[in-house]
């Protein structure tokens, strides 16, 4: 009884074998269920809706180099708060020579070169 | 002089060059140059959770080799070590690993720079490192599971140093990468902290090797490919433009691949079916194919499009199966049985490889691999991985003394970070990073993109990544290019120079070379 009990066990555990490594591996099951909520309602972006979440990233990094919360960044700040490229591209963005920038004037600016809202080109 | 060229693979002889290092070593080299330096670095490193490096340093190994391609020898410096990623305030976030490939003097403003990143989350760099484009590779034989470990460590005719320099790096908590106190691992375990923490050691990199003028590129594979794009708009927003994006097997909407659900998956499988039917072509099960895979994959790809898209999304929605005609015809493009198409008809790549062909298990990360079921390579349920696994950790293994660095801790090929990774991302729970593509090509008209991948990768699909980038419309500076091959694409020996040949042309292309 004890052995048929000890084959049994080895058995199980022979036949449970290790789970592949995968990548991309498989997100935690509360990510996924959340996941499969938020794209009922939102699904996969394309469009005028992909431009808004792109510009949605630069705007957070814009938001988080503002630091004093007034709208609008100058070459030094946007340099200190890591949008270097405002920075570099300080000048052509500054069209109204205030020496501080919007991120309207950053959306102008990518407006103007035709780069932005790669999805609707 | 060739300190490479003779790898080290027997247990005896790593601990003669161990001893060797203690005797000859009185501490690293701060960077590259003419001389030779080998490094045996004391700290313990540790890929858990909770891990925190109290004492970083950053000395390398510097070892010097040569390698002829098209009759030229090229000669070039290898550097392994450690490099802290520093945040704004320049205080240390965490203590990054490397390998960098340089060829001796070259032109720093116009030699490419090239950083690798492998995917996991959790996975170091050592698949691209000693598999893909660096000046040696490991020869694995795939998708043939004959060869044994170790692998024979070779010089690589499709080595990229004759295109670019390579630096291989290993993310927070892989390899021997460790975060620095009072930082955890874990601090840079999510999608957004990973990328910026690696955005700040690039930066910190081109910096130190007086690099910033370099044109730039980045090489992700799979969990690497949602990791670049967010990287790339990340230093683009910094102000450091980036030339050119290589996505190696892709995953850049975890919303959009049913893979990342496991066996019963919710969302539309219809991007898998063209792969599938490759991997039936591969083992002549399909009686629809032809023997010109590239037209089967052409028909297979519009009937999902056009018919197995929605026939799936009506039985996701009400278990509703499509006339037996619509079933017939799956069973003939991938030679999968009417019995499983019923059971489970949107197809997950789980099913499928367990039921292709009886008694037999196909390989996750190529098809064209495959185990009996109860058999040796069986055992962890994925041949491809069981056969690759442990020639990869032995390779890193006996590469990074052979390069000179020598550390007590195991190098980590597989971490736990993808237990407890954050993957929300842009306000949704799972990463969806064609917005990060979309930005930094508004902040830099000139970057440039290039999809790679395996035709037989059943993990991430091509056809699932051509619908996914097909949102950022045809105007789009990108380009697709599919292979005959598995998810680590460079493995199969004929598509290796076709890969090479490829990614020449890209890189001239990006660099205004062409």
């Amino acid at each position: 009884m004890r052995n048929v009990l000890a084959l049994s066990m080895l058995l199980a555990v022979a036949s449970v074998q290790a789970a592949p490594h995968l990548d991309p591996g498989a997100p935690p099951v509360s990510a996924q269920q959340a996941a499969q909520a938020e794209n009922r309602v939102r699904p996969a972006s394309v469009g005028a809706v992909l431009d808004a979440d792109a510009e949605r990233h630069l705007r957070d990094s814009f938001d988080a180099a503002d630091t004093a919360h007034r709208g609008t960044l100058s070459r030094a700040e946007a340099q200190a708060g890591g949008f270097g490229w405002i920075a570099n591209h300080f000048d052509a963005i500054d069209t109204q020579h205030a020496g501080r920038v919007s991120f309207d004037d950053v959306k102008r600016y990518l407006k103007s070169r035709g780069t932005s809202g790669t999805a609707t080109q | 002089m060739r300190t490479i060229q003779s790898v080290l693979w027997s247990a005896r002889l790593g601990v003669a060059l161990a001893t060797l290092v203690v005797a000859a070593c009185g501490g690293g080299s701060d960077s590259g140059g003419a001389s030779t330096s080998q490094y045996l670095d004391p700290n313990q490193y540790s890929a858990a959770a909770g891990a925190s490096l109290s004492s970083p340093n950053e000395k390398t190994a510097v070892t010097h080799g040569s390698l002829t391609l098209a009759g030229a020898a090229i000669a070039y410096t290898a550097t392994a070590g450690h490099l802290s990623a520093l945040d704004s305030s320049a205080s240390p976030e965490a203590s990054i690993f490397y390998v960098a490939y340089t060829a001796d003097g070259a032109a720093a403003a116009t030699r490419p720079v090239t950083f690798f990143f492998n995917g996991g989350p959790g996975s170091a760099s050592a698949w691209l490192h000693l598999g893909s484009f660096a000046p040696k590779r490991l020869v694995t034989g795939e998708p043939a599971t004959t060869l044994t470990v170790p692998f024979a460590y070779v010089d690589n005719t499709e080595s990229l140093i004759d295109t670019t320099d390579l630096v291989f790096v290993d993310a927070v908590g892989t390899g021997l990468s460790e975060a620095i106190s009072p930082h955890t691992n874990q601090t840079y375990w999510g999608v957004d902290v990973d990328a910026a923490v690696l955005r700040d050691f690039i930066q910190r990199w081109l910096t130190v090797n007086g690099r910033t003028a370099s044109p730039l590129f980045l090489y992700g594979e799979s969990y690497g490919t949602t990791r670049v794009p967010v990287l790339t708009r990340l230093l683009e927003t910094a102000g450091q433009p980036v030339n050119g994006v290589v996505e190696q097997s892709t995953i850049v909407d975890y919303n959009s691949n049913c893979s990342v659900e496991g066996g019963k998956p919710t969302i539309n499988c219809a991007g898998f079916l063209p792969t599938y039917a490759a991997v039936g072509d591969y083992w002549h099960v399909a009686t629809g194919g032809t023997s010109d895979l590239d037209a089967d994959i052409a028909t297979v790809r519009a009937y999902a499009d056009s018919t197995y898209e929605p026939d799936a999304a009506t039985w996701l929605a009400n278990g509703t199966l499509p006339p037996a005609n619509h079933i017939a015809a799956l069973v003939a493009f991938t030679g999968l049985p009417t019995a499983t198409w019923d059971t489970q008809f949107d197809m997950d790549y789980d099913t499928f490889r367990h039921n292709l062909i009886a008694d037999t298990t196909l390989g996750v990360y190529d098809g064209r691999m495959s185990a009996l079921v109860g058999s040796a390579l069986d055992a962890q349920d994925d041949p491809s991985d069981t056969f690759l696994e442990p020639g990869f950790q032995a390779g890193m293994n006996a590469v990074l003394p052979a390069l000179g660095f020598t550390n007590p801790s195991t190098y980590v090929m597989t971490s736990d970070a993808i237990d407890t990774w954050n993957f929300s991302h842009g306000g949704r729970s799972l990463p969806d990073v064609v917005p990060d593509l979309s930005a930094a090509i508004s902040l830099d008209p000139s970057l440039k993109i290039l999809f790679l991948g395996g035709e037989h990768d059943l993990i991430t699909p091509f056809h699932q990544t051509e619908l996914d980038v097909a949102r950022l419309g045809s105007g789009a500076p990108l380009a697709l290019q599919f292979y005959p091959g598995g998810h680590m694409t460079y493995l199969d020996d004929g598509t290796r120079p076709l890969m090479k040949a490829r990614l020449a042309a890209f890189y001239a292309s990006a660099t205004g070379a062409q």
